[in-house]
């Protein structure tokens, strides 16, 4: 218990560290890219305005709202003192939305499109993966290449073809949105079945993409697995073929499942392709608009979010890891 | 853990094959059955069965077809606030102040109307009078007009208005108190005093007028209350939501969250009064899902989920051409749009060689601005024949403010390569070491041509300007930076351009009250020139000082021959001096329509009058559409 305590708090205090310079780093990243985001709010206000020392009045007026004016070290301070208080402020390109604001509004779309997507391109690409390598033949001589050939599709591509073959040419499915575009969000069978069908592609886009590499990952380990001794034993002993594969596919799954855990650690950065080109609501194109538009508040949060999700999901495994792994553990605490 | 994994395999295919059997509830209608856009009847004839009945929604939850007018291109993004002072409410549907602007839940004075340039009243009572020193303007208030609390429209309210946009500097206050000195309430009548010069005229009585059909009244009551709550502090003030804000105008917010925004129509409206339109708005609802981006809306136009499209949507006319859909845009031919603004070139005067006029106007005239018409705006702008180049739009109204026989000489329809070899040559700018790019003092003519990235109109624009320095000799290349970063370059004036900016696009000025003097001012006025967070014009730096005298007295000048032969006049330095060109002409607004619910949109020659513009039925006096509305299918 001892060599486990000193490993979990030297993993602890490698979590700190790293996300002391992440933090650091969250901040001074985005204002380092060159460009001015307050310019650009003011060319959107200076819009029909005729004045020049009018538009001048704006321009200080919003540097000074947003502290863009002070020197770096100054903001970095003010920035670290209020997101202790939970305070990330405003947008810049949203203003006067709050950061907070914005995030509550479009992560839960995110997370209910990313999450469920991700679990079962896992779950499905591994059965396949597993399948392939275990039953081979004609099966995986299908399986292997459509593989390949999903995980390699670019993430647009798949949601392009998927918008053309189900919503434009088969109608089976809306284009756009995440609900119907004649609804007004309710509790209501009606609403909730559209939330469903709007739900579809954008999902499935993800999923497909997902099965494709997890298929591939999975094959490999479980080919290697098969081919290990205790694999060989098991059928000696005149083991069932199931109970067998479930053997494999449980030593098969410890690197997939490190996969999966950073996956969900950076879902918050959202289906970027499937929120845009299926008009979905989320955080993903909240984050690119962010970026383009220099919008540091906003981009110092979600990226503290993602930083903070990805450290936990890696601390919990290293945990979990030294806990089912014994070697990791002792030669961790070395 | 098999047999988990087997359940959720069958319910995720099962979920799949359900909703693909489910009838979807966004099914487009028939996109066909519409009948042609011009087939649609005098606009102010609208019949009685379109007319809007009970107030009450049948089902709160659900936005009926056959009641729902739907947008797209105008809200990008989610809706921030409901706040007529501030300018960050990034709220499409209900506020902008401007030119035209939008009237659909807040109301100016005056609406004006880009197809004659005038402006017909709104809340006001009868046109305007000027004085008879032109330093005074004044107007009534229209008696039936109303709030949406059911007090009456007073002068005070407009009064106080202007009050405290001077109070609080918002950008209405700073953009307008270089002209207006006051505005009061005397006797129920409004009166806006002009800024005066020494010599006691009105420093800018056009802008003065101008502020009657940009500007919004806003409730006094509301305004104080809106005072109190956030204590006399400007930035609280401009950063209030105000959820609770009155208004006068035919619509409200029902609904807005990050997938759209939902106006209702408030069925007290004063416009119903028979001074005014004389009954409600067709449409109950006013909806405009948020697409992405511009593929999306297209995909949603086609589909018949959008009625009014205001956005770019490429090769419109295959739409009814190939497709056959029952789509239309203003004009049926090309350019199917109304141009309004210039998306200009821009040179840089201080880059070696763009100092002289011969490499400026070699360059113009090279550029074949047929392939620019036709690649960057898919023929949806006028081309140089159509409306031969100067510092006017396409409009009837700003076309006919020059005249056109005096510069004939000077303008040109592009693609004049041996014209532009000449130029070059007769100024002695030739190629002298025979690597194929002309000199000029010693110095190979190398330029790079920009414009923000993404912007794919103005890339394609640009693309076509490069080949044309290649075919006379100058080697022009493309860089495309991100727009952050290109508008912090380009609008700081008080800075030499760095290297990379040699050729750049902006805008210009639309169409609106001021127009063309503020393009033009915009375009050439040297005002701007060394100006640090210049968001005004002019960003190559051209200075003249005739062009700045005439820019400084058209607003004083009251003769229209006076009038036109300072824009001539205008016209000439700008087509001798070729401080920047235009590229192409550019709508207002888009205005595409598809009529597989309503029909009877505004269209070129439907006989309105005055005649509906095609701003989408929401800015200045496009509004008056929303009453010509009908069902396809009643």
């Amino acid at each position: 218990m001892k060599g486990y305590l000193r490993y979990f708090f030297n993993k602890l205090a490698w979590f700190f560290v790293t996300l002391i310079f992440a933090f650091i780093l969250n901040f001074t990243l985005p204002r380092l890219m060159p460009g001015d985001p307050v310019a650009a709010i003011v060319s959107r206000l200076a819009q029909g305005m005729s004045d020049a020392s009018g538009v001048q009045a704006i321009y200080q007026q919003y540097t000074e709202l947003f502290g863009t004016n002070k020197p770096i070290i100054e903001q970095f301070f003010i920035y670290m003192k209020n997101v202790f208080r939970g305070d990330f402020g405003f947008s810049i390109a949203q203003y006067p939305r709050t950061v907070a604001d914005v995030i509550k509004s479009s992560i839960w779309w995110t997370i209910a499109l990313q999450f469920p997507a991700i679990i079962v391109g896992w779950i499905l690409g591994n059965m396949l993966g597993a399948l392939a390598a275990y039953v081979r033949g004609g099966f995986d001589r299908i399986i292997m290449p459509i593989s390949i050939f999903l995980s390699n599709l670019p993430a647009f591509g798949m949601a392009i073809i998927m918008m053309v073959v189900f919503a434009v040419w088969l109608k089976w499915f809306p284009t756009s949105g995440g609900y119907g575009f004649d609804l007004i969000p309710n509790f209501s069978w009606k609403f909730i079945w559209s939330v469903i069908i709007h739900y579809q592609l954008p999902f499935w886009s993800i999923v497909l993409i997902t099965i494709g590499g997890q298929a591939i990952g999975m094959r490999s380990m479980s080919i290697y697995e098969l081919n290990a001794d205790y694999v060989k034993y098991s059928r000696f002993m005149g083991i069932k073929d199931s109970k067998i594969i479930s053997y494999v596919f449980r030593n098969a799954m410890l690197p997939q499942i490190t996969g999966l855990a950073l996956s969900i650690g950076t879902m918050v950065g959202g289906a970027l392709v499937a929120e845009i080109i299926f008009s979905y609501p989320g955080l993903g194109s909240t984050i690119l608009t962010a970026v383009l538009g220099q919008d540091y508040p906003l981009i110092s949060a979600v990226t503290l979010i993602i930083t903070i999700m990805l450290l936990t999901a890696n601390f919990v495994l290293e945990i979990v890891y030294g806990v089912l792994d014994p070697r990791i553990k002792s030669t961790q605490a070395d | 853990m098999k047999k988990i994994l087997y359940v959720v395999s069958l319910l995720v295919i099962a979920s799949m094959i359900l909703t693909a059997c489910g009838s979807a509830a966004t099914e487009a209608p028939a996109a066909t059955e519409a009948p042609a856009a011009t087939e649609a009847p005098a606009a102010t004839e609208a019949p009685a069965a379109t007319e809007a009945a009970s107030s009450e929604p049948a089902d709160p939850n659900s936005l009926p077809r056959n009641e729902t007018l739907y947008f797209n291109g105008q809200q990008w993004g989610s809706v921030v606030g409901w706040n007529p002072y501030s300018t960050s409410n990034n709220n499409g549907m209900a506020i902008a102040q401007q030119d035209n602007a939008r009237v659909l839940m807040f109301e100016t004075p005056y609406a004006y109307n880009m197809l004659d340039g005038q402006v017909y009243p709104l809340l006001a009572d009868g046109p305007y009078t000027w004085n008879d020193a032109h330093t005074e303007l004044s107007f009534g208030i229209n008696p039936a007009a109303h709030w949406s609390d059911g007090t009456p429209v007073t002068a005070d309210d407009v009064a106080y208005t202007w009050a405290t946009h001077v109070k609080y500097n918002t950008p209405t206050g700073a953009a307008n108190t270089a002209y207006i000195e006051d505005i009061v309430a005397s006797d129920g009548t409004v009166v806006i005093k002009a800024k005066l010069n020494d010599d006691g005229t009105a420093v800018n009585p056009l802008v003065v007028q101008a502020y009657v059909s940009t500007n919004y009244v806003i409730q006094k009551a509301w305004t104080q209350t809106l005072e109190e709550r956030t204590g006399g502090d400007a930035t609280a003030l401009l950063a209030d939501t105000a959820e609770d804000v009155v208004f006068s105008g035919p619509y409200s917010k029902y609904f807005a969250d990050d997938s759209k925004v939902v106006l209702i129509r408030d069925d007290n409206y004063w416009g119903q009064d028979a001074s005014m339109f004389g009954k409600l708005p067709i449409p109950r609802y006013l909806a405009h899902t948020i697409f992405k981006d511009n593929a999306a809306g297209t995909t949603a136009l086609t589909a018949g989920e959008v009625d009014v499209s205001q956005q770019f949507n490429s090769n419109v006319n295959l739409l009814w051409e190939q497709d056959g859909l029952p789509i239309s845009t203003y004009l049926p031919d090309a350019p199917y749009q109304i141009g309004a603004s210039l998306p200009t070139a821009f040179y840089n005067l201080k880059s070696p060689g763009l100092d002289q006029v011969a490499v400026r106007k070699a360059i113009a005239i090279a550029v074949d601005y047929p392939t620019i018409i036709a690649n960057a705006m898919t023929d949806q702008s006028a081309t140089f024949d159509q409306a031969p180049r100067s510092l006017m739009n396409p409009t009837a109204g700003e076309q006919a403010l020059y005249d056109h026989a005096a510069v004939a000489d000077l303008q040109w329809a592009g693609n004049d390569i041996e014209g532009a070899k000449k130029l070059l040559d007769d100024a002695g700018i030739v190629d002298t070491n025979g690597d194929g790019w002309r000199e000029y003092n010693g110095q190979d003519l190398h330029y790079v041509a920009t414009c923000p990235n993404g912007w794919s109109d103005w890339q394609a624009a640009i693309e076509v300007v490069a080949a044309a320095g290649k075919e006379i000799g100058i080697d022009i290349t493309t860089n495309y930076p991100e727009w952050a970063v290109y508008q912090t370059v380009v609008t700081a004036s008080d800075q030499p351009l760095p290297e990379g900016y040699d050729i750049f696009m902006m805008w210009s000025d639309g169409a609106g009250p001021t127009q063309p003097w503020s393009r033009v001012r915009h375009l050439i006025s040297s005002e701007y020139v060394g100006m640090a967070g210049n968001w005004n014009g002019n960003w190559g730096q051209y200075s003249n000082a005739d062009a700045d005298a005439l820019i400084a007295a058209i607003p004083g000048m009251t003769d229209e021959a006076e009038i036109k032969s300072a824009y001539t006049d205008l016209v000439k330095m700008y087509l001798t001096d070729v401080p920047s060109f235009t590229l192409m002409y550019r709508p207002q607004s888009f205005h595409t329509v598809n009529e597989s619910v309503w029909t009877n949109f505004p269209y070129d020659g439907d006989g309105t009058n005055p005649p509906v513009p095609p701003m989408d039925l929401m800015d200045g006096w496009g509004v008056a559409g929303l009453y010509n509305l009908e069902l396809v299918n009643p």
